[in-house]
């Protein structure tokens, strides 16, 4: 029972009544603004301020006019508010929690005071494309423009120091998609369900039932009872076990192969299905008329949504501005609940109207103006009137015969556009029909299909008998059960509910096409006149239907006015084309959970143990260092260090091809080298552009174990399977060893002495020389040597089965103690490697180098039968490099340029020209010296010692070409 | 999302898969070619609005490099079937 506090709290809540969603035993509480409003459970933003007669909920995006409900039904810009720190919620689906704080967005000072509306007492010098037109000159001025502009105009807030979310995604498998759960959509899904197939339903509403929720059908005779049908069809749906109902789910979008994308709150699914059935209803066409916009003014379906569904009715007086069945209908019901009709506004003559309210309303006493249609919303900040006119024989508005009728609350209800975003996405036909003047779907590619007022079908009982035939269409599309004879789809007009063609009405005040961008029909002809007449330009220009309604409020109006300004046919002005989202999703939605996989090597735990910075290298996470990467580059320059390479790419080739592969893909010889040897390799592509290096071991007879760089182990893998698969495999086994060997690099003057305590193996010099490769236990497994030296120093690289990596991982820690064994993380080998100048491909080469330009000619054999890149470097070599990788010391040690300075060379004048630019540099522990490679002209490069200038920091800073390695250019430690 | 039908492992997202490029192969003998001949294998591509054949690699799966029938317009697949088979 409402009491007497209750009345005072909220005037416009309804007696009690069946089909209401809210819980009227429950009151909670919640601000608007700083102010305290009442709730029940079930109720939305949107309704429990209406309940508390809030009529203002927004103001608009560019004259900040007063806004209020328009649509109800989550589609139209006009509700929405911030709440917390969420931005653009739609106040009028956002179910209300206690304590909930909700704001008006884009006010200044207050919602109901916002003088921000200023503006449009200067809105004639704001026309449409008022951005492209004003801001552009002077250009230094953009900044301020751009600032102002941000605060006048926009949304709500976001609050960057909001922490993330909570957010994932979902994927999903099934035979059919139902999008929509109105009676459509239920009884198709019933119908493919029932022949057997796995069927989706998805509705963007809390609960099934579409219209049936809050509408009396049509073609009932008997006094309003909104869900007759209902209760049965949800019951169907409950007892069907192949249908699976997602609810507060939208359908965002259609993409190839029938992959949908939908989402519900913070949640994304993906979805793969055979078939889809568009069932998403009809979105209520606004009229366009002076002062269109003021609240108060709402279209007859968000108005029977507020009475039934929450008990909520706008106002007390009411007009209904109608030119089809619908109006009649809304005003039945109304007048059913005791509401005072205060006129019914009709643009048909008496004797087209076949409403079986009429009789009924009239008898009642209900006014009703035929053939008249509605001028002006009259009042300030809400609706306190409305202005109508006759429509003369010639079917323009008579002036003369104006009148005024007292009323708060305007509903229009003058026709429908079906929402088949979905449809056309998927490639769906559609065509302007005169008789409904609405534009349906007239063909859909297979397995896509529309059903209900998505299709044009109005009337209940032939939206019931549609949705059977299309289910078990869909059904036997997927292969359950067979269809007699449907192959094309028609729409019921049996019963035409006829949309009125006439979508604005002329007059001297503002009149609102396009809701969230501030866009009236004056605009929309002055855009034509401009030159933007093609339905697609003037969309863009006009920016109608590019806001958070994407169209549903505004498109059919957008595009009868194109038509009519163009003297054409709406067939002919066509349609914008249907993207995805049909409705506007969170970023945090599409991003789903902050997911960035990362690989780890068997090693993992023991670097964080020992007090690893790790880093993720490619797909790997690594140890960038232990504490202090300078000491542990001199730690392997004097004793020994051990580093985890795990992510080197390691591939396994066996086979007696493998010589002439290897001869193929790599730039030098390779049939010349010996078991045990092992050799560095360059790879190129067809253009000469170094991919990938590393070395290639001969292991025995046929097999060969080659590796490559950390990030390039994939791509090279990929490239390599392609090389042998297309005609290159000829006797060739490839193998990717990569994740099933770790390996490890020991490193130093002492690293002989800390393996020989642990295998049995002679690695004297004589017998494991430099760039040989060996089979050893080591602490008992089975391992692979390979002494190479990207350090610079003795090492050896081990390899071993990823399985016992960690158990020789500690064996190499413990025998290297008493030698003073350190473990290096990725930077000190970067320190080491730069001493070297040995190359990284990818951070000293990009997209563009070659080898003969990155000082690897001596890598080139240019002599050998064809390989992958020769005709290129061929030329290359002929016409001579551009640009040479060199090293260089900076004659100021102190000074460490930064990768990918630029390297400049001034003018008499003091102008600069780029020549070249850095790819490493690093301070050498070693030598106490800034050392680094740098490309630069050929000229230069070639002189041992020339100087050049780095621009740092807007400073010349002196650097000096350095041929050979900075540290043991001979290679004599190497060698030891 | 497009589905392609990997020949070994059947009816995948196009996810698992990397497009290798319309269906060209190397010339047998590159020294005998021009400049222009090369320049041409290199950087010239047929870019037909039509069926096209193409490279496609299953590097999510079985790792193997098979050719596709793609229509470049309608993204339609009207077949897939390893390198081996494509004369048959």
């Amino acid at each position: 029972m409402r009491t007497e506090h209750d009345i005072l709290i909220t005037p416009n809540r309804l007696h009690p009544k069946g089909g209401e969603v809210i819980d009227r035993t429950t009151t909670i509480r919640f601000t608007f603004d700083g102010v305290e409003y009442t709730a029940h459970p079930g109720d939305t933003v949107a309704s429990a301020l209406t309940a508390a007669g809030v009529q203002v909920l927004s103001r608009s995006f560019k004259y900040h006019r007063p806004r209020g409900l328009l649509c109800c039904s989550g589609h139209c810009p006009n509700c929405l508010v911030q709440i917390g720190d969420e931005p653009n919620v739609r106040a009028c689906t956002r179910p209300v929690e206690a304590g909930m704080e909700v704001r008006a967005q884009n006010v200044w000072p207050s919602l109901n005071r916002d003088l921000l509306s200023l503006t449009q007492l200067g809105s004639r010098f704001m026309p449409v494309g008022f951005y492209y037109k004003t801001f552009i000159r002077p250009q230094k001025l953009w900044p301020l423009y751009e600032h102002t502009l941000r605060h006048i105009a926009g949304l709500g807030e976001v609050h960057i120091d909001t922490p993330l979310g909570e957010f994932d995604k979902q994927y999903l498998h099934t035979d059919v998609v139902v999008a929509g759960g109105g009676p459509a959509g239920i009884g198709a899904a019933l119908a493919a369900a029932e022949a057997g197939a796995q069927v989706l339903l998805f509705d963007e509403n809390p609960t099934l039932g579409g219209h049936l929720r809050f509408t009396v059908p049509m073609d009932s005779s008997s006094p309003p009872e909104a869900s007759k049908n209902l209760p049965e069809l949800l019951e169907a749906v409950n007892h069907q076990p192949n249908i699976t109902v997602f609810t507060d789910t939208s359908v965002l979008g259609w993409y190839q192969d029938h992959w949908l994308c939908a989402v519900k709150g913070t949640r994304l699914f993906k979805i793969r299905t055979k078939s889809v059935i568009v069932a998403t209803g009809a979105y209520e066409v606004p009229l366009i008329f002076d002062n269109n916009d003021l609240p108060g003014v709402m279209l007859g379906s968000a108005v029977q949504r507020l009475v039934h569904l929450f008990g909520v009715l706008p106002g007390k007086q009411v007009v209904i501005v109608t030119a089809n069945e619908d109006g009649w209908d809304v005003a039945a019901d109304l007048q059913s609940l005791g509401v005072n009709v205060g006129a019914i506004v009709e643009e048909r003559e008496s004797n087209a109207c076949s409403s079986p309210y009429r009789d009924g309303l009239i008898n009642a006493g209900v006014p009703v103006f035929y053939r008249h249609i509605i001028v002006e919303a009259l009042g300030s900040n809400a609706v306190r009137g409305a202005k109508i006119t006759r429509i003369d024989e010639h079917g323009e508005i008579s002036p003369k015969t104006t009148q005024s009728l007292h009323c708060d609350l305007i509903v229009t209800s003058m026709g429908w556009t079906p929402a088949t975003e979905l449809a056309y996405m998927a490639g769906g036909k559609s065509e302007y029909n005169e008789e409904r003047a609405e534009i349906i779907p007239v063909s859909t590619p297979p397995g896509i299909y529309v059903v209900g007022r998505a299709s044009g079908t109005h009337a209940l009982d032939s939206q019931i008998a549609e949705a059977q035939q299309i289910g078990t269409a869909a059904a036997a599309f997927v292969g359950f059960g067979e269809v007699d004879g449907l192959t094309a789809h028609s729409p019921d007009i049996s019963k035409p509910r006829r949309t009125s063609e006439r979508v604005c009405v002329p007059g001297n005040k503002k009149r609102f096409v396009c809701y969230c961008e501030d866009v009236t029909d004056e605009d929309v002809q002055t855009a034509i006149a401009e030159g933007y007449d093609s339905i697609e330009l003037l969309k863009r220009y006009s920016t109608i239907s590019m806001g958070p309604c994407q169209g549903a409020m505004c498109s059919m109006n957008t595009i009868h006015l194109c038509a009519h300004a163009n003297s054409s046919t709406i067939q002919e002005t066509g349609t914008t084309t249907a993207r995805p989202p049909t409705t506007p999703v969170t970023l945090g939605a599409l991003a789903g959970q902050n997911m960035e996989p990362v690989q780890t090597t068997p090693i993992h735990q023991w670097h964080l143990d020992h007090g690893a910075d790790m880093m993720v290298a490619g797909f790997w996470l690594r140890p960038n260092h232990y504490g202090d990467p300078a000491s542990e580059a001199m730690g392997v320059r004097e004793r020994a260090g051990l580093i985890d390479v795990s992510p080197l790419g390691k591939l396994q080739l066996t086979g007696p091809g493998v010589p002439e592969l290897l001869e193929r893909i790599y730039t030098n010889q390779w049939k010349n080298l010996p078991v045990g040897r092992v050799r560095y390799g360059v790879m190129c592509n067809d253009e000469g552009v170094v991919l990938n290096d590393g070395v290639c071991a001969h292991l025995n007879d046929e097999t060969w174990y080659m590796t490559t760089t950390s990030t390039g182990a994939t791509p090279i893998f990929e490239w390599l399977q392609w090389w042998l698969q297309s005609g290159w495999g000829e006797g060739i086994h490839l193998t990717d060893l990569t994740d099933a060997y770790s390996a490890f690099n020991l490193a130093g003057p002492q690293s002989r002495a800390v393996l020989e305590k642990l295998t049995d193996r002679n690695l004297t010099n004589k017998a494991f020389p430099y760039m040989r490769v060996r089979s050893a236990k080591v602490a008992d497994v089975p391992c692979r040597l390979l002494r190479i030296g990207f350090t610079g120093e003795l090492s050896y690289e081990v390899h071993c089965p990823s399985a016992y990596a960690l158990h020789i991982w500690e064996a190499l820690m413990d025998a290297g103690r008493e030698f003073g064994i350190a473990p290096f993380g990725v930077e000190a080998q970067r320190i080491l490697r730069l001493e070297k100048a040995h190359i990284i491909v990818g951070q000293d080469t990009d997209a563009m180098s070659d080898p003969l330009s990155a000082n690897m000619a001596w890598a080139v054999k240019l002599d050998k039968p064809d390989f992958l890149g020769k005709p290129s470097l061929m030329r290359i070599s002929t016409e001579g490099p551009k640009q040479l990788l060199v090293g260089f010391k900076m004659v100021d040690s102190d000074v460490v340029p930064d990768e990918g300075l630029q390297i400049v060379e001034p003018d008499a004048d003091g102008r600069l020209t780029i020549t070249g630019w850095v790819t490493s540099s690093r301070f050498s522990p070693t030598l106490a010296e800034a050392i680094g490679l740098c490309w630069l002209p050929p000229e230069l490069a070639s002189q041992d010692g020339a100087p050049f200038t780095i621009r740092i920091d807007g400073n010349l800073v002196e650097a000096r070409v350095h041929h050979d390695a900075f540290y043991d250019p001979d290679g004599e430690r190497l060698r030891m | 999302m497009l589905l392609l039908t990997c020949p070994n492992c059947g009816n995948r997202n196009v996810s698992e898969f990397r497009f290798g490029g319309e269906l060209s192969s190397r010339p047998k003998d590159p020294s005998a070619l021009s400049s222009t001949e090369w320049a041409n294998y290199l950087y010239m591509r047929n870019n037909v609005m039509d069926a096209q054949t193409e490279w496609w690699h299953h590097n999510a799966g079985c790792g193997l490099w098979f050719l596709a029938e793609r229509h470049t317009r309608t993204n339609e697949v009207i077949k897939t079937y390893p390198y081996a088979k494509r004369n048959a």
